[in-house]
């Protein structure tokens, strides 16, 4: 829901930026701050928001801040960290200040994501077909070929619209020089959006009144968006398209994400165990019978998927699932194999796959990034462990990752042992100083490193929903966001147009 | 519907009818140890009989020959090994609830969370034992609300007939149990003529209200038991929750095309059971005896449960699944070479 009021048209009299903080002894340190330009000075676009903040005590910020929480826990919003076990159950931290985005920093964001995701699409669609890129010189061919994520059983299978990614998240951070880029693609069962949802349905209760001061762009039209995809993307003799939700179940950490969308979209959310295959069609388990199931939006990982084709020890999956899905007999979003270009290492080659694909300039810059595999960027590596962040190439959620400059040596000399032993397995990028916000931590505010996720939908066209989950590290001074590491979450706004401009 | 999700409901609506029927019936053994004072053993223990005949009762407690009341009111209400204790009812409720939440609705899942949250605190049982009557009925309110939203947000489509089949049969085993349990004792016991403990059956079922309306007389054995089995309008009654859990299976059955083997048994069994309830006769029953009236129902109950299950909430294993699986897969093959 967005303010009526616009540009210059604040019942409220904006206060002027300038020496009124909610917070005076706050300092923004030496990062880029969201919010402040310097201590003591507010960004213009925060200013109003800034005047709210100084109206409130640090009781009342407590008191909103426990509400919010509790609305969260009542909700179920809740994920299980790595084994869940009954009581086993966590909220996702919420912060209550929203991260503001200007209107106009948000087109570059999004044209830039768009470029992306095509070339991404690109890529796998060559990738599957015929590999023009892998004697092109661009990449070395051994680099996609041995990647996990790649499929050889998918060569030659044309999925319906030629899209792959239909569901995209891609991680982006900002420097200290402001400047946005794309630290990650996740491209094949990205997670998040729910909170996106949830965290303005949260602020919008608890703190209504920040709302009237802003014109925010609405974001609850994600799941419909979703859905016209997963319709559009129907066996072609599908008539009315019966589409469902596969789930890993109530113990995945972000089951409440897969509830929450299935039902925002009217659809059945089904297990593993619901689902069967018979005469090259799958069908469902239901009360009356069988039901013929059209496209499945799957939130199991590709080696889950089909006991029979991939991990014969999963029960997450549907026997048979996969040549069923070759023969285009039932649509999968996303398509099987896309992980070969959310693969670390090959997103270190994705601004050359933009110039490759589009002839485009890559808009959103990668985070520069060291390859093991290459022999330079090995010595630099190996010799630079305490000033670079490791990563494992397929691992996710914030494992399998060394923070050099946080690390002990025991830790650092472990990694160097793992990346010899593995170089195909990990890249290494520099520290970066990602942009911090103001956040309330029990009693006064502190600034947090954040990053952020916005989602992007990919069916007859590209559509980016408008911010995105902001994730907070939430342990002063870590760099780690993720949630499963105890990162907190804050809502997102994208400024319909820049206030005052 | 998803099979699985028309049986976690029905699970659902089972444990939460069962959460008001333990939580009444330990307040009423509460009022009654209350009334009875500090009289030690001259109405005997108003707890162990609540543990059933003796193969039902678990094994710990079996083999004493007096267990305490602290031991049983703790069984029955907080024992997290007694799948049918208070707080088990509970927890088993939300978590079948958690598994299908997309398909109840926000309003459903969000009491029963808070129910089940509230349960958590780990000073619950000191907390019960400051406030029992306050304990008792946070819970049963809480349980009868989620009822009412039941009610009152769903669609009345098959997903609510199944949370409406699972309550009445529930509520009507519920009922006999509570007539066996109490009611043979009284029967054959010194105290047939106590009227308390008579009225404290009615109010283990919260029908003492209801009968004093419905008849207007005394408490009377044979009427507290017609009313409690046979009487046709009131919502508690184990005549009028078969009927309406027949109701509930003829509108599930009405909407199928074909039905199942165990479908239709299901229906058979259950409308015959309906049946035999509304053409008995209260005298009759009392004569050819009342507990081994209670255990044919309960057990043909259970009968049901098991043909519902079997006809709608089970998939019956298909012959020749795999071996369509094995024929898309020379499909594929065939496909791939002719590339």
């Amino acid at each position: 829901m967005t303010s009526n009021t616009g540009v210059g048209q604040a019942h409220v009299p904006l206060p002027a930026p300038g020496p009124q903080t909610p917070a005076p002894d706050y300092d923004p340190g030496p990062f880029w701050d969201e919010m402040f330009e310097g201590p003591g000075r507010v960004r213009s676009h925060y200013a109003a928001l800034a005047g709210r903040l100084a109206t409130l005590s640090p009781d009342e910020v407590a008191r909103r801040q426990q509400t919010a929480e509790l609305s969260f826990q009542v909700r179920g919003i809740t994920f299980a960290v790595n084994q869940g076990t009954e009581g086993v159950e966590k909220i996702m931290p919420f912060d209550l200040i929203p991260r503001l985005l200007r209107a106009e920093e948000w087109r570059q964001i999004e044209r830039g994501l768009e470029q992306r995701i095509r070339a991404l699409n690109l890529f796998l669609a060559d990738v599957y077909h015929e590999q023009r890129i892998l004697t092109s010189g661009i990449i070395p061919p051994e680099l996609v070929l041995g990647a996990r994520g790649y499929r050889r059983e998918f060569h030659n299978v044309n999925p319906p619209l030629g899209v792959y990614t239909h569901i995209v998240g891609s991680d982006l951070v900002r420097d200290g020089s402001g400047q946005f880029h794309v630290l990650e693609d996740n491209l094949r069962t990205p997670s998040g959006v729910s909170y996106v949802v949830e965290n303005r349905r949260v602020l919008k209760r608890t703190w209504p009144r920040i709302f009237e001061d802003y014109d925010v762009r609405p974001i609850e039209g994600y799941p419909q968006d979703l859905l016209d995809i997963l319709h559009a993307i129907a066996p072609a003799n599908a008539e009315d398209p019966t589409v469902v939700l596969l789930t890993p179940g109530a113990y995945n950490s972000a089951y409440f994400e897969h509830a929450f969308l299935a039902k925002a979209m009217g659809i059945e959310m089904v297990q593993g165990s619901d689902l069967f295959v018979d005469d090259a069609c799958v069908f469902m388990r239901t009360t009356r019978g069988r039901r013929r199931v059209d496209v499945i939006y799957r939130r199991v990982d590709d080696d889950f998927l089909d006991p029979l084709t991939f991990r014969p020890d999963s029960l997450l999956g549907v026997p048979g699932l996969v040549p069923t899905y070759r023969l285009g007999r039932v649509s999968l979003a996303n398509a099987i194999g896309t992980g070969v270009a959310d693969d670390k290492a090959i997103y270190a080659y994705v601004p050359r796959f933009i110039s490759y694909y589009l002839g485009e300039e890559p808009i959103l810059p990668n985070v520069q990034t060291f390859l093991p595999t290459e022999p330079a960027d090995l010595r630099y590596i190996l010799e630079h462990l305490d000033e670079l962040v490791v990563k494992s190439v397929n691992e996710s959620g914030g494992y399998g990752m060394l923070i050099g400059p946080h690390a002990a040596k025991e830790e650092r000399d472990e990694y160097r042992a793992r990346i010899l032993a593995d170089p195909r397995g990990f890249i290494a990028q520099p520290t970066l100083a990602l942009s911090r916000h103001p956040c309330w931590t029990s009693d006064h505010f502190e600034g947090r490193h954040i990053d952020l996720r916005p989602f992007v939908l990919f069916g007859r066209e590209v559509r980016v929903t408008p911010g995105g989950l902001t994730r907070v590290a939430l342990r002063g001074g870590s760099l780690v966001v993720n949630s499963s590491q105890g990162g907190g979450g804050k809502d997102t706004w994208v400024l319909a147009e820049d206030p005052g401009a | 519907m998803l099979c699985r999700v028309a049986e976690d409901l029905f699970w659902t609506s089972r444990y939460v009818e069962r959460a008001i029927a333990v939580s009444r019936l330990s307040e009423v053994t509460w009022h009654l140890e209350l009334d009875a004072g500090d009289v030690e053993d001259e109405h005997g223990d108003f707890w162990a009989p609540l543990l059933g005949p003796a193969d039902e009762a678990p094994t710990r407690l079996r083999g004493d020959e007096h267990p305490s009341p602290d031991e049983v009111r703790h069984y029955l209400i907080f024992d997290g090994q007694n799948p049918s204790s208070l707080v088990s009812c509970v927890r088993q409720a939300r978590s079948a609830a958690r598994g299908v939440r997309e398909s109840i609705s926000s309003e459903m899942w969000e009491h029963l969370n808070t129910l089940y949250l509230s349960l958590v605190d780990p000073d619950l049982a000191a907390q019960a034992e400051d406030n029992p009557h306050g304990f008792y009925k946070r819970i049963r309110e809480g349980a009868q609300f989620f009822q009412g939203l039941t009610d009152s947000t769903l669609a009345h489509d098959e997903v609510w007939h199944f949370t409406g089949l699972g309550k009445y049969l529930e509520r009507a085993d519920n009922v006999a149990r509570v007539l066996s349990l109490q009611a043979h004792l009284l029967l054959t016991g010194e105290h047939g003529d106590d009227l308390v403990r008579w009225l404290a059956v009615l109010r283990s079922c919260g029908s003492a209200e209801a009968y004093a309306r419905y008849y207007s007389l005394r408490v009377e054995p044979a009427r507290v038991v017609e009313f409690l089995l046979l009487n046709p309008i009131f919502p508690q009654s184990v005549r009028f929750s078969l009927g309406a859990a027949w109701e509930a299976l003829r509108a599930i059955g009405a909407s199928q095309g074909i039905s199942h083997d165990s479908a239709t048994r299901a229906s058979r069994a259950l409308g015959m059971l309906s049946a035999q309830l509304e053409h008995a006769a209260v005298d009759e029953v009392l004569e050819d005896g009342l507990q081994p009236y209670l255990t044919s129902i309960r057990n043909q109950i259970a009968e049901i449960s098991e043909h519902v299950t079997r006809g709608y909430l089970r998939d019956e294993p298909r012959p020749g699944r795999l071996v369509a699986v094995a024929r898309a897969a020379m499909i594929m093959a065939a496909q791939q070479q002719q590339q």
